[in-house]
């Protein structure tokens, strides 16, 4: 078996992991023989004779009515495990219908294309149809009356299906087989909201009579059945896991670029160092895909690799870009000449981690991690040749990337991320119960899900958004609830932030309201992957932040009065010399002014006001306190530019763990916490009310506090970076501060 | 408390309150049309309308009072439900059923597209078995649009009123507080809006009964006080319909009105006649310049003109005079009909239509 050529020799960077995980041979059971004959024909017309064993076992526990969540990897035949038993109920009972759920549309649009391609081969008129916003209003009546399977996305359901339930009586009546499919996208707050939004539905389910099955499919994570089961509020659901689809042999390796600026922790460009990698395998016919962090990178990667090509290769036609914003039939374009080896090399975002169809590649470059060992995983899997196929992870400068590439084992071990929801989040539940509402009635004592929403419809009563009669709560309101919730963020007032520097400008990013003006600030520098930006403009009102890319010598920091009040420790304080607790506190920031501080020196090379009002956050928070013993030997001084590094490194490994956007958490250090009275580091969660992460960091702890000792410890860097401990102030050793802060409590721990 | 004059009416799923009154309509001018009525008398319509807790749709919206107008043969009934208790619902749709039960038919103001929609939502949702009786429906709404504009650029049920029908609403309760009218008394048990907004409700229904017959008096080409505009819309109304003779004669009248573009849709028919039915080319260019010497230059007359040139000329070359001479003779018979005189007749309301020459042709 030959897979694709890595010399680590020829590169000068570092590899961190060349690891090779063997093949192993398919599991196969015959096509089941109570499968309807029709099926069966079906299936054999596509050269399916018979299953992998996983689809048996899914087809099996779905028939017996049971809950199930499959996890195996890319390309092994998942869709099989719920379409089987979709289609045969619908064949034996033509009543019967299914609703499937995935994160984005183009996902729906390329499940319809492959249970089109089934049910064409079937005897019978078994309607498939996607439902979403670009469905022409001609097509959706005949949709809702008489499709057999409707495909959409969980933001549809929540404002474009549940609301108007009436139309779709047909479904719900018969509803069957609820399909949720990347079930791991629906973690944090998306996942709390999603889980909200499939309470609304099982009450609608329960209005007409069904009781649909849930039936899902999650990429590999460390909880997937409990994720499945907190998500749907059930017990019992059944865990498919083991792989029965063939897997060829897989080179891994982790590439770290080499250093550049020792002192400022920079590496040459992960960019550049990917292409290299590349072009020589896109050059030799060897199918390749890479995957950047930004639609950004994905152009210029792309026209790199382009350029690299002999002209007579028809670079342009061979090497191809994917990313959101292309047309969708533009995409499918890509696909097919993926599938077909037409194209020999793709530069893509995450847009080609899930589930699209592109058949099976040689070669993966991941320039950047991706964030989760899942998409990680995801993204290695794309190359999965039966023959052999290789995965290099070309590491940035940031944090992140730095611990990962210098901790392979933690990567290769058992999968330690969790996808975490907390479906009760007071500010999540309101607006979906008020969507629940608005759908149906509330009877008395009724739960919403597992929870007791009585204070809450008493609230509503008392705010006039609900009435009361004959014991029971109604709507009360002119409004459309579901239209004032969406799904994808907590509140529509993030900030946008805006890249002006292309003729179209780009949305880069948004952040949260609360840390918006300590880092959006007019003139700051906003740092994002590893780039630098100029903030040119902050429209506050508008909610907007208008940037340019730059590269400066500097960077800003913000003089913020944060104030943390704890109005409830839910656990806590414990262990020793640093102790943790968790519970709700109230913070307060109120930014005045910044200043451009030089990287090396360190000195101020200039201020400015800033006039942003005051900002308030009721969220969850983790905290962890140092005894003295923990600092002993350090001074003040540097006992605070510790802490701040501290908090840096905390909250970047506490996001490894949890699986969310380092964004999703904010870290505070206090010299003196008002409320422990000690040198305190208290990372909270941004959204208000918390979607579950602090009670986790609070389990996490020893991991955390060992993470981030092994972050700081093995940084190169001199003094400290923003690849470890973040920008610091200029105070001498204090990365040897924080890092001796981290590592007695590690190790007393 | 349910409001003032409403009664306990007692069915099979509870207590619904309803309010009832005959009233003499002395003033009705009584029209009718059976093509626009699927049949029916204009007395098989009752009219209704409902006033609800918003205008966005979805299963969170509720009627909570409707009104309906019946003819009677002492003017006409006028009867109105009300939901005191959001969990009356269910009694208050039984009632509301055994009301439209009464006529073969019933007229709204946009119904198709808001009321019935949502009366039927709150069906399901009362889990009310079979369906709300809906008998044959007729939406003013779109029967108005049709005549009125595009003089009335508003067709609101109050613009309509106040321009059609001639007559302003004193103290009106703006619709837009309608809904919280009835959350207050929800609330409190009362609302001093409450009463206007049930006064406005019955006067929406007789407004709709006065308007039903006044369409159908226009549809006939008897409203006295129709405009060129008027005339035109009616026209091409009756075109829709298939009714080609009625919609002709309308467009001349349109046209001797002075309306520009029925005077251009009547000139192209009369030149598509003569040119292509009656092969007098001739007399169809004679129409065509007269056409647009009168009404401006026109691109598809221009490009008529152009074409019977071309025609002309050739006929010319193959020595044809002879027979462009006796074409001239033969006349105009579209110009023979409209000296008939357009605004002093009432066309009869007959579905088969006779004689179109227009099908002859294939203009649509």
């Amino acid at each position: 078996m030959a897979l694709p050529p890595f010399d680590p020799g020829s590169f000068p960077g570092e590899v961190t992991l060349d690891h090779t995980i063997d093949g192993s041979s398919a599991e196969f059971i015959p096509l089941p023989g109570d499968m309807p004959e029709d099926l069966a024909l079906a299936l054999r017309s596509r050269g399916i004779n018979r299953l992998y064993s996983h689809q048996g076992l899914a087809r099996s526990a779905a028939r017996a009515g049971r809950h199930v969540v499959v996890v195996t990897p890319t390309a092994s035949g998942k869709t099989l495990c719920y379409n089987l038993p979709v289609l045969e109920r619908i064949l034996e009972r033509p009543e019967s219908r299914a609703l499937y759920l995935f994160p984005t549309k183009a996902l729906a649009q390329d499940q319809m294309v492959e249970l089109g391609e089934m049910t064409s081969r079937l005897p019978v008129n078994l309607l498939v149809h996607t439902y979403d916003g670009d469905t022409p209003a001609g097509q959706r009546t005949a949709i809702r009356e008489a499709g057999h399977i409707v495909l959409t996305n969980p933001d549809m359901l929540h404002t474009g299906i549940l609301p108007h339930h009436t139309r779709w009586r047909r479904l719900f009546s018969g509803l069957q087989y609820v399909v949720i499919d990347e079930l791991h996208t629906y973690r944090g707050l998306f996942g709390s909201q999603v889980a909200n939004v499939i309470r609304r539905l099982k009450r609608i389910c329960d209005f007409y009579g069904s009781s649909p099955r849930f039936l899902c499919a999650s990429a590999t994570i460390a909880n997937p059945r409990e994720l499945a089961e907190r998500l749907l509020e059930e017990t019992g659901v059944e865990l498919i896991d083991v792989n029965g689809a063939p897997r060829g042999e897989r080179r891994i390796i982790f590439y770290n670029p080499p250093l550049v600026n020792r002192a400022l922790g920079v590496r040459r460009s992960s960019l550049l160092e990917g292409c290299r990698i590349a072009a020589p395998w896109i050059k030799q016919g060897i199918q390749t895909i890479a995957f950047c962090r930004s639609r950004v990178s994905v152009e210029v990667m792309l026209s790199y690799l382009q350029h690299s090509l002999h002209p007579a290769l028809d670079a342009k036609r061979r090497v191809r870009g994917y990313r959101g914003g292309y047309l969708p039939l533009r995409r499918r374009e890509i696909e097919a000449g993926l599938r077909s080896g037409e194209v020999t090399g793709v530069v893509s975002t995450n847009a080609l981690e899930l589930g699209v169809d592109i058949g099976s590649l040689q070669a993966a470059v991941l320039v950047g991690y991706p964030g989760t060992i899942a998409s990680t995983w995801q993204q290695f899997g794309r190359a999965g040749r039966r023959s052999g196929s290789i995965a290099v992870f070309v590491a940035s400068s940031s944090p992140l990337d730095q611990f990962i590439v210098r901790h392979p084992e933690y990567f290769l071990g058992s999968s330690p991320e969790e996808g975490l929801i907390d479906a009760d989040n007071l500010l999540v539940q309101a607006g979906h119960l008020q969507a629940a509402l608005f759908e149906l009635p509330f009877a008395e004592k009724e739960l919403f899900g597992r929870s007791d929403v009585g204070p809450l419809l008493d609230l509503f009563l008392e705010d006039g958004v609900a009435s009361q009669s004959g014991g029971r709560w109604y709507w009360n309101r002119e409004s459309f609830p579901a239209e004032g919730v969406s799904l994808r963020r907590m509140a529509a007032d993030n900030v946008v932030i805006i890249d002006t520097s292309n003729p179209r400008p780009d949305v880069i990013g948004e952040m949260d309201q609360f840390s918006a003006p300590t880092l959006l600030h007019e003139e700051a520098i906003y740092l994002q992957e590893g780039a630098q930006y100029h903030v040119d403009r902050l429209d506050w009102g508008e909610k907007k932040a208008y940037v340019r890319p730059v590269e400066v010598d500097y960077y800003t920091t913000a003089l913020n009065s944060l104030s943390i009040k704890v109005l409830d420790a839910f656990a806590g304080p414990e262990g020793q010399p640093l102790d943790r607790s968790h519970g709700e506190v109230k913070l307060t920031s109120l930014a005045t002014m910044f200043k451009k501080i030089r990287f090396l020196t360190h000195e101020n090379i200039g201020s400015g006001p800033i006039s942003l009002p005051e900002q308030t956050l009721h969220t969850t928070a983790y905290w962890t306190s140092l005894e003295d013993i923990a600092w002993s030997g350090i001074d003040r001084d540097r006992m605070e530019a510790g802490l701040q590094g501290m908090a840096h490194a905390l909250r970047h490994v506490a996001s490894l763990r949890l699986m969310c956007d380092p964004r999703d958490l904010g870290a505070v250090p206090e010299v003196r916490s008002p409320f422990t009275s000690k040198p305190t580091v208290t990372v909270y969660e941004v959204y208000p009310g918390g979607v579950g992460y602090a009670a986790r960091l609070y389990e996490l702890h020893e991991e955390l506090l060992r993470d981030a000792s092994e972050l700081v410890a093995e940084c190169p860097c001199a003094a400290g970076c923003p690849s470890c401990v973040g920008p610091l102030q200029n105070v001498e050793g204090a990365k040897n501060a924080c890092l001796s802060m981290l590592s007695v409590s590690a190790s007393v721990a | 408390m349910p409001p003032r004059g409403f009664e306990a009416v007692e069915n099979a799923y509870g207590v619904a309150w309803r309010w009832a009154e005959v009233l003499s309509v002395g003033s009705l001018d009584r029209a009718q049309a059976r093509s626009e009525l699927a049949g029916l008398e204009a007395d098989d319509f009752c009219f209704l309308d409902t006033e609800t807790t918003g205008l966005a749709g979805g299963t969170g919206t509720q009627v909570f009072t409707a009104a309906i107008a019946r003819p009677h043969p002492n003017g006409v009934e006028l009867v109105q439900l009300f939901l005191a208790e959001p969990s009356d619902e269910p009694a208050f749709l039984a009632a509301l059923d055994l009301e439209l039960r009464l006529t073969p038919g019933m007229a709204t103001y946009n119904g198709l597209s808001f009321d019935l929609p949502l009366l039927r939502t709150r069906w399901l949702m009362a889990r009310m078995p079979g369906e709300l009786t809906e008998g044959r429906h007729l939406d003013l709404l779109h029967l108005a649009r049709s005549l009125l504009r595009p003089r009335f650029e508003s067709c609101t049920l109050r613009a309509v009123e106040e321009r059609l029908l001639g007559f302003e609403r004193d103290g009106d309760i703006p619709g837009h507080l309608i809904p919280q009218a009835y959350f207050d008394y929800l609330r409190n048990g009362a609302s001093s809006d409450l009463e206007p907004t049930l006064e406005h409700n019955r006067q929406d229904v007789l407004s709709l009964q006065h308007l039903l017959h006044r369409l159908l008096h226009r549809l006939r080409g008897a409203d006295p006080t129709m405009e060129a505009g008027d005339w035109h819309a009616l026209g091409r109304h009756l075109l829709r319909r298939g009714r080609r003779s009625a919609a002709w004669r309308a467009i001349r009248a349109a046209a001797d009105l002075g309306d520009v573009d029925a005077a251009f849709l009547v000139a192209r028919r009369k030149a598509v006649v003569l040119e292509w039915r009656l092969k007098e080319p001739a007399a169809a260019m004679r129409v065509v310049e007269d056409a647009i010497a009168r009404i401006g230059p026109e691109p598809d007359l221009e490009r008529r003109r152009l074409r019977l040139r071309g025609r002309l000329d050739r006929l010319d070359r193959r020595g044809a005079r002879e027979r462009a001479q006796v074409v001239h003779d033969v006349g105009d018979p579209g110009r023979r009909r409209a000296q008939d005189g357009a605004q002093s007749f009432a066309f009869s309301d007959e579905t088969g239509e006779g004689d179109d020459d227009l099908r002859v042709v294939g203009l649509s």
